[in-house]
């Protein structure tokens, strides 16, 4: 694969900061300032007019025109010239795609005739999404320990809870700022990394899923239990005040887009880690650990590395859900936030950098879909939200049978096939 | 060499167990009068059997197939209900002993054709690769558990009764324990036994035990491993499902208790070392002893059980960090 030159970077990061920009300079210049408010003052109520209002207006065609526009340079790809050279390939659609996301509270808006800072179809949209944020976040960081490393936990959830939990107490009860409680719950992630590398890494295969497994089973049920109900609510959880900028009932958008950041964030941590020199050896620990060591590779470091990596990011995207909701309940701790996870990078394709992503997005999408659905197969009608448990568990089965690797990893598999057939054929 | 040392291990385990357990008791006899000390002794075997019926097939298919079968707790679910069917089906006029008994083995017979389907249909294509064994048996779990929900609706059923002449409780050392559970005691130790004896004194044991050493050698020796794979998978989800069978007289049946069992089946098969049989009854026996007296312990000082599942959780870490690969456990 080429290496791409600097200068392609450079139009790349452009690229991504207009699309970001232009709505705000596009706000700022179409509203009209009133009299009497400061510059600062004047742009923002004016960004705020050109973003709240209803229906289609030129914002959102701007946003269609971008993203479309984004999406025929990366088609069009080399043949033109630097711009379209720098877009073709899988950069050039994971910008388009970042492009729609930035663009789809605007365009939900304008389809569901709402406004997409107020109350609405719109405002619900965005909730919906702010969760598919959250999971895509959590199943990144399964996949970097179970795609990447090849270390397979059964415990995931106990980064996640304890990030929702750890925010919420520390917000409530010890009544430290949002900023401190963030960091010290991402703290106290990474001590549950280290006790969980330190403990359980000694521990090899099999025994080390079922070790994680085990841990985050005694938060579950320390969370829910009525010992400690005076500071965690027991198995009811717990509710807690936020900031105003973060509150998402007032400040959807913002949360949407806080959202989002932390996603592509997590995204380019992990793909960055994993094209550096380091992720280069913890694929040879997933291939072969011996080898590795016998390479004079510390094999336990590099392994440590990742486990601290995975919960922080499994603990920021807990601490997004403890923000998002307000609060907390054991459920966040349960079994269930180590399956979503496992299965999303399993549909998405395992060891990819889009399939979690991908994963994430196609299954919660479906489930919300499908949420008030009834079929009627022979005669027996199926409420397809309350037998969503059972439509997951028969996926699992059909993934794992027919579908090993995962939507990308089969399309990436195609690709490599076809391009070996190009590549054998003389033109 | 190698095999003294690991017969030492062995017999090192064993003291250490045996040690544990007079701990418990000696801890049981400072805290409670001797009547509940008698009780918790009986509950933790009662508790401990019931572990073992669901353990002892995970551990053996463990050994043998190197699946660990997730779908353990799936089968202790459908073994209550199957029971629930049958016993409910049964015309009118018929013993309760006779419904009861004909629940037993049909809920038996159930779990081993419906565990010789999934081995046949859902894992034979797997063997060439291990971590999507497990993914399957845990998406055929969550199936599982929802299509008996969707059937018998989310509330779960109300227990069946009990046989009159088990329906009683006795009276030991002042404490009173019910003879149902007593007859629980029983069926496990009498199973235990007898997988025991089929390991050791028959042919298929023999097999089975050279199997868990190396399968390939045994297909060598022109063993049709396959149809073994078969057997001890269905004969494992039978006994699982006859376990969950034997606990519906006082559970009922509800989707999900399966899922309860299954964490601590994990745990004991952990505690004993995986692949090892003698390693998953001991375990069984000590996760039973210790749940029961934390229960007792908990109930008494903080008025809730949390020690009861915080205790054996923390028991498996002990375990694993003495010994990584369990009690009885091979390298």
């Amino acid at each position: 694969m080429p290496q791409p030159s600097r200068s392609a970077n450079l139009i790349w990061l452009g690229l991504l900061a207009a699309a970001v920009l232009i709505p705000y300079l596009f706000g700022a210049l179409t509203g009209q300032p009133e009299a009497g408010l400061s510059g600062l003052a004047a742009w923002r109520s004016a960004a705020a007019d050109a973003y709240c209002a209803r229906g289609v207006t030129p914002l959102v065609w701007l946003h269609v025109g971008g993203v479309a526009g984004l999406a025929a340079l990366t088609l069009a790809g080399r043949r033109l010239g630097a711009l379209g050279a720098a877009l073709a390939g899988a950069r050039g659609w994971y910008l388009a795609a970042l492009a729609a996301l930035i663009a789809l509270p605007f365009l939900t808006a304008a389809v569901t005739d709402s406004s997409a800072c107020s109350r609405g179809q719109a405002f619900f949209w965005q909730a919906i999404f702010v969760d598919v944020f959250i999971l895509a976040i959590l199943a990144i960081s399964y996949n970097l320990m179970f795609g990447f490393v090849g270390v397979v936990s059964f415990g995931h959830a106990a980064f996640f809870g304890l990030g929702a939990y750890s925010v919420g107490l520390l917000m409530e009860h010890l009544a430290w700022p949002w900023w401190g409680a963030v960091l010290g719950s991402l703290a106290i992630s990474v001590v549950i990394a280290l006790i969980k590398g330190f403990v359980g890494l000694r521990i090899r295969g099999l025994y080390f899923a079922l070790f994680t497994l085990a841990f985050a089973q005694v938060f579950f049920l320390l969370a829910g239990n009525r010992l400690l109900v005076d500071i965690t609510g027991a198995e009811d959880g717990f509710t807690f005040a936020v900031p105003d900028f973060l509150n998402m009932t007032r400040n959807r958008l913002f949360f949407y887009y806080l959202g989002l950041a932390a996603m592509v964030f997590a995204f380019l941590v992990v793909q960055q880690l994993m094209r550096s020199p380091t992720g280069r050896v913890l694929v040879a620990v997933r291939d072969n650990e011996g080898r590795a060591q016998m390479l004079g590779y510390n094999t336990f470091h590099f392994k440590l590395i990742a486990i601290i990596l995975a919960g922080v990011l499994a603990g920021g995207a807990g601490v997004l859900r403890g923000l998002a909701l307000k609060g907390a309940s054991p459920e966040v701790l349960g079994l269930d936030f180590t399956m979503t996870p496992l299965i999303m990078t399993l549909v998405g394709g395992q060891a990819t950098f889009a399939g979690p992503v991908l994963g994430a997005f196609g299954l919660h999408l479906l489930e919300d879909f499908l949420r008030d659905t009834v079929v009627t197969v022979a005669g027996v009608s199926i409420n397809i939200g309350e037998r969503w448990a059972l439509i997951l568990g028969v996926i699992f089965i059909l993934i794992v049978i027919v579908f090993p690797y995962g939507i990308v990893g089969t399309v990436q598999n195609q690709w490599r096939k076809r391009r070996a057939r190009r590549a054998s054929t003389p033109s | 060499m190698r095999q003294t040392l690991r017969v030492n291990v062995f017999r090192q385990s064993l003291i250490l167990s045996g040690l544990f357990v007079l701990g418990l008791l000696a801890l049981n006899l400072a805290v409670f009068r001797p009547g509940t000390v008698a009780v918790v002794m009986l509950s933790g075997l009662y508790q401990g059997m019931l572990f073992f019926l669901i353990a002892a097939g995970m551990s053996i298919v463990f050994g043998l197939l190197d699946v660990l079968n997730l779908a353990q707790g799936a089968f202790f679910m459908l073994g209550a209900y199957a029971g629930f069917a049958i016993y409910g089906a049964l015309p009118a006029g018929t013993p309760i002993e006779v419904r009861f008994l004909a629940a037993l083995v049909g809920a038996t017979l159930t779990g081993g054709l419906a565990g010789a389907l999934m081995e046949i249909g859902l894992l034979r294509p797997l063997y060439a690769r291990p971590v999507y064994q497990i993914v399957m048996t845990l998406g055929l779990s969550t199936a599982i558990n929802e299509v008996v929900r969707a059937i018998y609706g989310p509330a779960g059923l109300v227990p069946i009764e009990e046989p009159p002449a088990l329906a009683t409780t006795f009276n030991i050392l002042g404490g009173q324990f019910e003879t149902y559970r007593l007859f629980i005691i029983f069926v496990g130790a009498a199973l235990m036994v007898g997988i025991s004896l089929l390991l050791q004194r028959t042919r298929l044991g023999i097999i089975i035990r050279a199997g868990v050493q190396d399968s390939e050698m045994v297909q060598a020796l022109g063993i049709n491993v396959r149809r073994i794979f078969t057997l001890v998978f269905a004969l494992g989800t039978a006994v699982a499902a006859l376990g969950g069978m034997t606990a519906a007289p006082f559970l009922g049946a509800y989707p999900g208790m399966g899922t309860d069992f299954l964490l601590v089946a994990i745990i004991v098969i952990v505690i004993g070392g995986m692949s090892s049989y003698e390693g998953t009854a001991i375990a069984s026996l000590l996760v039973g002893l210790t749940r029961a007296t934390a229960e007792q312990v908990s109930l008494q000082y903080f008025n809730t059980p949390i020690l009861a599942s915080v205790s054996i959780l923390l028991f498996m870490v002990a375990v694993l960090l003495v010994r990584p690969t369990g009690l009885f456990g091979r390298e």
